[in-house]
């Protein structure tokens, strides 16, 4: 049985499809358009995702799709009514959209995919829950999710047993805790639904001064529910963010080429602050309803590590679940998911423990590419002398483009298609920035350690909970080993640290251990294998490029070795991609 | 024939750009009409009603809103509200 899942028309559009229950492929479209978290329709992916299973869209059982268009539409227009006149401009704006597409879902996917039987729809948050749930190791689980906006709800408080899921409560738009934290993110400068890890990042070289004018903005209660001061934000009928109001709180907005102050740290300070307390408060309150000890998190906030890596140790919680792609993208898994195990009642059958599930390339089309653009290259003997030559350039300050196996899912780059450098290297932050990915300055890069090494320097939890596998739980760096890696010690001494277990990726995991015969430190710079402003890369030609255009000293790729400086380079400028 | 060529593609870029601005315009008045009458005139009945379409201001204890919601009927599924 075959079973497609779409998320599409908000943010980061992706596809994914169960054969049997199992996940067989799942990708996000900005990989193969090339376009940062695209919305269009997931043609693409879906492409990808039925030729991995080696059929075409009428061969397909069920077809879900991510929420519920006419619910959300309704939302929409409870808006507008109850805005007027003020939201006419983005009624104009937002409408065409929906008529041509948005409201045409069932059509579009037949028309595309030559589908023929009917397609279900399961409300946003249902998809997030099950994203996380259906995929997590535990038969039963309290669920949070929180995100900008589904249909109607932007938090909501699960619980499930076995198969089911049931959401027990929720906080209705226009209070947010995702929007909230995306109105800062554009009152700081950076982009909404993009660079709300900026806003992360920039939080710890601050101090939450701001935080008694804080509560003045958002109710929180005791129970973790909360309520937004509506007259500090524009969102529910302009597509600016931040009010008049919130603006003569705390100053103008950041324009984008301005110089990030004390001001705007505290204010990134004070809300990562508030953004924790509404969690662990939210958690402490569903621990308590649920009794359960297991807890699955989604939806875009679970992608703040920081406030993940201090959940265990602040809320009754024992073990804690994410999936690697836990926005909107995962969203598309959980719909599939869903309709297998909870609407058909199948058996649970898998674990994510992998985010390796995009395209893959063979030797044999990877050395035609190089062959067919004339690319000077050498091949590794075999894997001892890839992971021992890999290790020994990292060691000497190499910086390598790290392309091997399948492309990850979900935003992080876990070990397919990363950029690779040393750890130890107190500048290495500083020429990564410049050859490469020409980043802020106070953005930290992450560090990746083998799991067996994990809590000899960091303060993580025990045992190290998968999530961490997927880069989502910032933990405090040892002390006494903070200056062993400068170049991944964040200001405060944390580190989003990603840990990779040998049977997971045994060449990536063989080159930390090989690095660590050099050093006596199991630990890599792991970066996403792209340039700021540019989705990771997906092909052997957007690897390629993107060490061409950039200071990337190395690519491994597969079992070929190309050295920048032995090819023709400036085929592609990297510098007028690094945007936002 | 390259001249003849160049005015023949000038001219479908012309066309092209018009198109899109007729097409802009039309939906301007289109939905200004929509939003001035169908959403105003029931905004206007909403407000001497005094009925809200959204909770701007809750009030109470908890800001929860109880929701239960399981698994539903099968056929529930393919509606998509």
């Amino acid at each position: 049985m075959y079973i497609l899942g779409i998320s599409c028309f908000y943010h980061d559009s992706a596809a994914c499809i169960l054969k049997d229950g199992k996940i067989l492929a799942a990708a996000e479209e900005e990989r193969f358009t090339r376009k940062k978290h695209d919305t269009s329709f997931p043609i693409n992916s879906i492409n990808y995702c039925l030729n991995e299973a080696g059929i075409t869209g009428d061969q397909l059982d069920y077809v879900g799709f991510y929420e519920k268009p006419f619910l959300k539409f309704e939302r929409l227009l409870h808006q507008h009514i109850e805005m007027f006149p003020r939201s006419f401009w983005t009624f104009y704006q937002a409408l065409p959209s929906w008529i041509n597409e948005k409201l045409r879902v069932p059509s579009l996917i037949k028309k595309k995919l030559k589908y023929k039987k009917g397609v279900m729809f399961i409300e946003h948050h249902m998809a997030h829950a099950a994203s996380s749930y259906l995929v997590s190791p535990f038969k039963d689980a309290a669920i949070l999710t929180v995100d900008g906006v589904g249909e109607w709800a932007t938090t909501t408080l699960g619980h499930a047993k076995e198969n089911d899921i049931t959401i027990l409560k929720q906080i209705e738009f226009p209070h947010s805790l995702g929007l909230l934290y995306s109105a800062v993110t554009a009152h700081l400068g950076f982009s909404v639904n993009n660079s709300e890890y900026k806003v992360m990042g920039l939080s710890p070289y601050g101090k939450p001064t701001y935080y008694e004018k804080f509560k003045k903005i958002i109710d929180l209660k005791e129970d973790g529910s909360y309520a937004l001061d509506m007259s500090y934000f524009d969102f529910h009928y302009k597509m600016t963010m931040p009010s008049k109001k919130f603006i003569e709180e705390f100053g103008p907005i950041r324009k984008p080429d301005e110089p990030v102050t004390q001001h705007h740290k505290d204010l990134a300070a004070t809300l990562q602050k508030i953004t924790e307390e509404a969690i662990f408060k939210m958690l402490k309150y569903l621990h308590s309803i649920t009794k359960s000890d297991n807890l699955c998190m989604a939806g875009g906030c679970a992608l703040n590590s920081v406030a993940n890596g201090k959940i265990l140790s602040n809320t009754p919680f024992k073990s804690i679940y994410i999936q690697p792609a836990a926005g909107d993208h995962g969203a598309s898994i959980g719909v599939a998911k869903y309709i297998y195990h909870t609407l058909l009642g199948n058996e649970r059958n898998e674990i994510q423990e992998t985010a390796y599930l995009g395209p893959e390339f063979t030797t044999e089309e990877i050395k035609k590419f190089l062959e067919d653009y004339k690319v000077k290259y050498s091949q590794f003997k075999d894997n001892k002398e890839l992971v021992k030559k890999t290790a020994e350039l990292i060691y000497k300050d190499n910086v390598i483009g790290w392309f091997q196996g399948r492309m990850e899912w979900g935003p992080r780059a876990l070990g397919s298609r990363s950029i690779l450098s040393n750890a130890c290297h107190p500048k290495m932050q500083d020429i990564l920035n410049l050859k490469v990915k020409h980043r802020e300055k106070f953005r930290p890069f992450a560090p990746v350690v083998s799991e067996e090494d994990a809590k000899e320097y960091f303060e993580c939890d025990n045992p190290v909970p998968i999530p961490t596998d997927f880069m989502l739980m910032v933990y405090s760096i040892k002390k006494e080993k903070q200056k062993l890696i400068p170049a991944v010690t964040h200001v405060d001494g944390s580190g989003r640290l990603q840990t990779i277990r040998k049977q997971h990726n045994p060449l990536y995991h063989g080159v930390i251990k090989e690095f660590e015969k050099f050093t006596k430190v199991p630990i890599l710079i792991n970066t996403s294998f792209n340039v700021r402003g540019e989705p990771i890369v997906c092909t052997p030609l957007d690897a390629y490029r993107c060490m061409m255009g950039t200071g990337i000293d190395y690519l491994v790729m597969d079992k070929f070795l190309i050295k920048r400086e032995d090819n023709p380079q400036h085929m592609w400028d990297s510098e007028k991609y690094a945007k936002d | 024939m390259k001249n003849e060529n160049l005015f023949v593609k000038g001219l479908k870029t012309g066309f092209r750009t018009f198109g899109f601005k007729v097409t802009n315009v039309i939906n301007f008045v289109l939905l200004f009409l929509v939003y001035f009458i169908g959403v105003g005139i029931t905004s206007l009945a909403a407000k001497i009603a005094k009925k809200k379409f959204l909770n701007l201001k809750p009030e109470g204890n908890t800001y929860w809103k109880e929701h239960n919601l399981g698994k539903q009927d099968l056929k529930d599924y393919y509606r998509q509200f």
